[in-house]
């Protein structure tokens, strides 16, 4: 009659308990199941071929209970570190510190890119490193107006990077051609192929847009494979021009730049002018890309993606806002390719095949669809990281896949989730990903 | 001598495939006036107001706006003749902010930056709460500001006819009842052209001048907003017997 009531907070704790107990039990038994073959159980070939096995069962035991007690530590670890109380873990001061930390994050990313040649002049690892994540991030900029802003799954992306290759290719082992010339005529060669893939899958939306887009970037590649007399084929084209600074060419000889300038001709100017080429290339995108968003015609790209029939209803003209964003993001896929040309001297089919299209399309969606920084810093992840665990050899995919899975688990909305608004009354909000409601593409 | 009416349809015949859904339609709706189209689910409402806008394209018949036929003129440029249509179930952009929402609506035409601020004006002194909603996302809106935020969004384009599609679906009656004022001020203040699309056909024929009842893709019956509230087979039809009213 008397007994005190127990209080709601030690029953739910009493039924954690429980429920945790019983959740790492579960655990155990799955490990248990499959350690108990793959670690319970060696076995090896004989000196004469027959089978030899001996039994670990004291590993075995080690590793369940490993699982048994990890797996509690990460329940309890749920608990306190969980959703609801994060904001109480982490003081206010923090918090407005890391806000500050993340508006800063753009500008200095910026200003440590231009410093890195001269940082590391003497590396020439890194700095070949840096352009091709600055390749990357141009292709994922280039994408993301495509896939982020528009909404359209675009899965043969490097058929225009290919394009635009090849443009600068042929036109300069064929006519001479200056880089220069060509880098808009392989852009304009690009943004035509974008527009002759965007007009047959003007009807399509989500996973048929894909399979199509998927095939229109193995096509471009099998002609390239087989129109041997104007491609060369699976041979390639070799002898690719390197770019000029404005015809100024750096090269060793009396009228290259070093010369020109009085100092001392180095291989290494070459690699820096690249760097700072395709920094140039990359930032172009980014600028034309943020500029787009503001006019009618991003913002109706942004809109196509959220809701086409809305899109139709206030009289938007989806034909054509759909042909200018595959149009645009070709352009940029074609600039990067002939830059890549140029770049490298020489470029195969080999080059362009659907894992690349399957790379920049992990970049743009890592990186948080439609966010530009976001894109940047996955595609520093992933190229940069993939080149840091290249020591792992072949475990190297294998970490990578699992940092992939736990980012999708912990920030499945990309690195940088959120979007910023472009139309403000007087300052600008972003609202947290939490906060939206999942599009459908 | 008699004004003509600002949109006439004629024998309009409009199908999905082989489904017909309107099967010779005739309306009529005349300067400054709140038509009501009630009908019950199915009965080829939504697809009279989409056939307005040419999509679906009319099989046969005639869409007169304005003394030109718009009949085959592609949507976009329909658009561009300043008849505005809020769909059904709102459809705004749930990650756009509330600014941007307002803004797609005037997109579409060629709305200088001066016809925006007032026709921003004017959405915000109809709906208030937009304005203190401005930088928030639209998804994060409720049901009833985001049916604000719809009509408001057809608003922005300073439209000659308005078009709107169930506007009081799945919204509370206070809410549906501010809506419906909003409505009526528009037609009384600005003297605007509404089609308003129903099932709530009390609310509906008691905002409007004149009312089409449509059965199977025809019009069955029409006459204004309180002949129709009389009628015993309205009353029948749609407002008694068990349907929310």
């Amino acid at each position: 009659m008397s007994a005190p009531a127990p209080e709601p907070a030690a029953a739910s704790s009493g039924l954690n308990a429980a429920y945790i107990f019983k959740k790492s039990l579960i655990s155990a038994l799955v490990a248990l199941v499959l350690f108990s073959l793959m670690i319970g159980i060696r076995t090896e070939a004989g000196p004469t071929g027959q089978l030899v096995y001996w039994t670990r069962f004291g590993d075995l035991a080690l590793m369940v209970a490993g699982v048994f007690g990890g797996s509690i530590l990460i329940e309890l670890l749920r608990r306190w570190w969980g959703p609801v109380t994060v904001t109480r873990v982490v003081p206010a001061s923090v918090q407005t510190g890391l806000a500050l930390a993340r508006r800063a994050i753009a500008p200095l990313l910026l200003i440590f890119t231009v410093l890195v040649p001269v940082i590391f002049y003497d590396q020439r690892y890194i700095l070949d490193l840096g352009i091709l994540v600055l390749t990357y991030v141009m292709l994922g900029w280039g994408l993301n107006v495509v896939v982020g802003l528009a909404g359209l799954l675009d899965l043969g992306y490097v058929a225009f990077y290919a394009v635009g290759a090849y443009s600068y290719a042929l036109l300069a082992t064929n006519f001479g051609l200056s880089f220069w010339i060509c880098l808009p005529l392989a852009g304009i060669l690009a943004a035509l192929w974008g527009v002759m893939l965007g007009f047959p899958v003007l009807r399509l939306r989500g996973d048929y847009l894909a399979i199509v887009t998927l095939a229109f970037g193995e096509i471009i590649r099998l002609v390239i494979i087989n129109w041997q007399s104007l491609t060369g084929g699976p041979n390639g084209v070799s002898g690719i021009p390197r770019p000029t600074l404005f015809g100024i060419p750096l090269t060793p000889g009396d009228n290259g730049l070093a010369a020109k300038l009085g100092i001392e001709f180095s291989p290494t100017h070459r690699i820096v002018f690249l760097f700072y080429l395709i920094l140039g290339l990359a930032l172009l995108t980014n600028w034309v890309t943020i500029r787009l968003r503001r006019l009618p015609i991003g913002r109706a790209w942004e809109a196509l993606r959220e809701d086409e029939v809305a899109c139709r209803a206030l009289g938007i003209n989806t034909t054509t806002t759909k042909l200018t964003a595959f149009a645009t993001g070709a352009m940029f896929g074609g600039f990067a390719g002939a830059f890549f040309a140029t770049r490298q001297g020489f470029i195969s089919p080999e080059s362009f095949t659907f894992q690349e299209s399957a790379l920049v399309l992990a970049i743009v969606v890592l990186g948080g669809m439609g966010s530009q920084l976001g894109v940047a810093l996955a595609a520093l992840t992933m190229i940069g990281g993939f080149e840091l665990f290249r020591g792992l050899d072949q475990y190297r995919m294998l970490v990578f896949g699992f940092a992939m899975v736990l980012l999708m688990i912990w920030r499945p909305r990309g690195l940088i989730g959120h979007r910023a608004p472009t139309v403000f009354l007087k300052h600008s909000h972003a609202i947290s990903s939490d906060l939206v409601k999942e599009g459908h593409g | 001598m008699t004004a003509q009416p600002l949109l006439t349809i004629r024998a309009l015949r409009a199908a999905y495939g082989k489904i017909e859904a309107l099967k010779g339609v005739d309306l009529d709706i005349n300067r400054g006036e709140i038509v009501a189209l009630i009908g019950a689910n199915g009965a080829g409402k939504s697809t009279l107001m989409m056939t307005v806008f040419g999509k679906p394209r009319a099989r046969s018949g005639q869409i007169i706006f304005d003394s030109r036929d718009i009949t085959d003129v592609p949507t976009h440029e329909i658009a561009r003749l300043r008849i505005a249509q809020s769909p059904e179930g709102r459809r705004i952009f749930p990650r756009m902010s509330v600014a941007e929402n307002l803004q797609m609506g005037a997109d579409a035409t060629d709305s200088s930056e001066a016809d925006r601020a007032t026709a921003l004006e004017r959405v915000f002194t109809l709906f208030p709460r937009l304005k203190e909603r401005m930088t928030q996302r639209g998804g994060t809106l409720s049901g009833g500001e985001q049916q604000m935020l719809a009509i408001g969004r057809a608003l922005m384009s300073r439209p000659r006819l308005l078009m709107l599609d169930e506007p009081s679906l799945g919204l509370a009656p206070l809410i549906a009842r501010q809506i419906f004022d909003a409505i009526r001020t528009l037609n009384r203040q600005d003297g605007l052209t509404v089609l308003i699309v129903e099932q709530n056909a009390n609310h509906a024929l008691r905002l409007a001048h004149r009312g089409y009842v449509m059965v199977n893709g025809l019009i069955t019956l029409k006459g204004t907003g309180s002949e129709l509230l009389q009628r015993p087979e309205i009353r029948a039809a749609y407002l008694e017997g068990g349907r929310r009213a």
